[in-house]
């Protein structure tokens, strides 16, 4: 297979098509890795022969005719913290190590059924939380614009992978930002949704209230597409949200002409004044969009460490509850990110955390109020490009505020596109947040801003050398 | 919320938590304390006894008789 690596949309078609072989998709997703997975580290599990053995039951089902959805043949890859059936998930950590699930969780399954080929179990931060670490089983993945820098995390295998063209697309997991934090920093697309509308059956917990499960792809409409199959009902997950599921790509090139679009300019300007690049690419994207026929106007949200405190608090709580037999029994077999994050919860009361709770609902309250008459909210992704991978503080949580932890405290849709270069080539990304279920909105104006612009066509120059 | 924490009291929340940490990391965890406690102050507000958490829920129709 040569020429460009495709998007999911465009290899569906292909394969639809019979253009495309799912077995020679899936060849050059390995020879790719084979040539850069050993700078990369993306993948800490590599399952070849079930790929190849799911890429030409696909290719048969195709030449056969029976009637397909447009990820059959796709590869994909699984972050290590998602159960795999028979596959060893270790959650990153020593202590889970040996661990080989029995059963898929519902997002694998999901992704199965929809023909999707496995091509591996990605790299994570310890039970998706810290990093980057060096003193767990498996290094930490390398962010393919520079290895050098770090993906942010805690989805990091996936961003590398997708942006290096490894998979197609895959699964990643925020609790404050854990699918938004790595596409932007790795130039590729990742939707954090509603709250509810994906199962986290099967799933490590971070933070049960904040945990969101979404895919991660080089473009928006490839999310839309992975969403589909991801998002629906799960008796099984008291969060999951019953109700019909939206058709994700129908809104897709429907343009944005009308679309009103409030920017939080002080969560980026004055709040946490992000880098000149971040900044440019953000005020580049409103000029595009304002030329698309989007309507721009400005809100005020509380300050962004006021979500900070909220979401921190209860993720640090939560994650004390849900490690805790471990934290008291095997404390010094997590990694010292993960351990100090556990030291953490001995911090704080009940009553902070039932205080950070009451607060989360004037929170909601108020973003709700604020999109009263929009359609969609815009701000950073993160506040710089990608920083060197030993360079990341230990007490991050305490560095600075997040740009995406709002939104999981309020649990609304979140999707970080690319949005450029910053100096020295790495990217910068813009943020967008719909109103809660409203991900066809979402989508449709990141797919709009992505084919108005020509950063998707620029891919990591580590590819170069690998033909395929 | 103090914004520092003695030894003695941090020994206590550790030992409620159940963790055996080095002086290393007691001294590693007490130089965060004041972050916690900037937090613990960000997220009270003047809001009165009657104001519910996000936590409050209602029964889902597939709950109920």
């Amino acid at each position: 297979m040569t020429g460009p690596i495709p998007t999911i949309a465009e290899a569906a078609r292909l394969i639809a098509n019979k253009k495309l072989s799912p077995v020679e998709l899936t060849r050059a997703c390995f020879a790719r890795i084979h040539a850069l997975d050993h700078r990369l580290h993306a993948f800490v599990h590599l399952t070849e022969e079930r790929a190849m053995t799911e890429a030409r039951a696909a290719e048969h089902a195709i030449m056969t005719g029976a009637p397909q959805g447009p990820l059959c043949g796709i590869p994909i890859g699984l972050k290590d913290i998602v159960d795999t059936k028979g596959i060893p998930t270790t959650c990153g950590s020593k202590i889970l190590l040996d661990n080989i699930p029995d059963a898929d969780a519902a997002c694998a399954e999901s992704l199965a059924a929809a023909g999707t080929v496995l091509i591996g179990k990605t790299t994570t931060h310890e039970f998706a939380d810290g990093g980057p670490s060096f003193d767990l089983p498996a290094p930490p993945a390398r962010n393919p614009w520079n290895p050098e820098h770090f993906t942010a995390g805690s989805s990091s295998g996936t961003g590398a992978a997708v942006a290096a063209g490894l998979i197609l697309g895959g699964i990643g997991t925020d609790t404050g930002g854990s699918i938004r934090g790595p596409a932007a920093l790795c130039g590729i697309a990742g939707i954090k949704p509603t709250y509810g509308l994906v199962s986290r059956t099967g799933v490590a917990p971070a933070a049960y209230t904040l945990d969101h499960i979404g895919p991660m792809a080089w473009t928006a409409e490839d999310c839309a597409l992975l969403l589909q199959a991801l998002a629906g009902h799960d008796p099984r997950d008291p969060a999951s949200a019953n109700r019909p599921v939206a058709d994700f790509t129908a809104e897709l090139g429907r343009g944005v002409k009308g679309l009103k679009i409030g920017v939080i300019h002080h969560f980026h300007e004055t709040d946490y004044p992000v880098s000149a690049g971040t900044r440019h690419g953000i005020d580049a994207a409103i000029v595009t969009l304002r030329g698309l026929g989007a309507e721009i106007g400005e809100v005020q949200l509380p300050p962004l460490q006021d979500w900070g405190a909220c979401g921190s608090l209860i993720s640090i709580t939560e994650r004390a509850a849900a490690y805790e037999e471990w934290a008291r029994t095997r404390l010094g077999d997590f990694g010292d990110r993960v351990q100090r994050r556990l030291m953490l919860g001995a911090l704080v009361s009940g009553v902070d955390y039932v205080q950070a709770v009451r607060r989360r609902r004037e929170l909601r309250a108020e973003l709700q109020r604020a999109m009263r008459g929009l359609d969609v909210v815009l701000t950073a992704a993160q506040p710089a490009e990608a920083p060197k991978i030993d360079a990341v503080p230990v007490w991050d949580t305490f560095a600075a505020p997040s740009f995406t932890m709002p939104f999981n405290v309020a649990g609304y849709p979140a999707i970080s596109v690319c949005a450029g270069f910053g100096e020295g080539g790495l990217p910068v990304a813009i943020q967008l947040v719909g109103k809660p279920f409203q991900e066809p909105t979402v989508l449709r104006l990141a797919d709009a801003y992505e084919k108005a612009t020509d950063w998707r066509s620029r891919r990591p120059a580590m590819l170069d050398a690998v033909s395929g | 919320m103090p914004s520092e924490i003695s030894d003695q009291a941090l020994d206590f929340l550790l030992a409620r938590a159940g963790l055996a940490l080095s002086d290393a990391q007691k001294a590693d965890l007490k130089s965060v304390y004041q972050g916690i406690a900037a937090m613990a102050a960000r997220v009270r507000q003047k809001r009165g006894h009657m104001a519910e958490p996000a936590l409050t829920y209602g029964f889902a129709e597939e709950d109920l008789p």
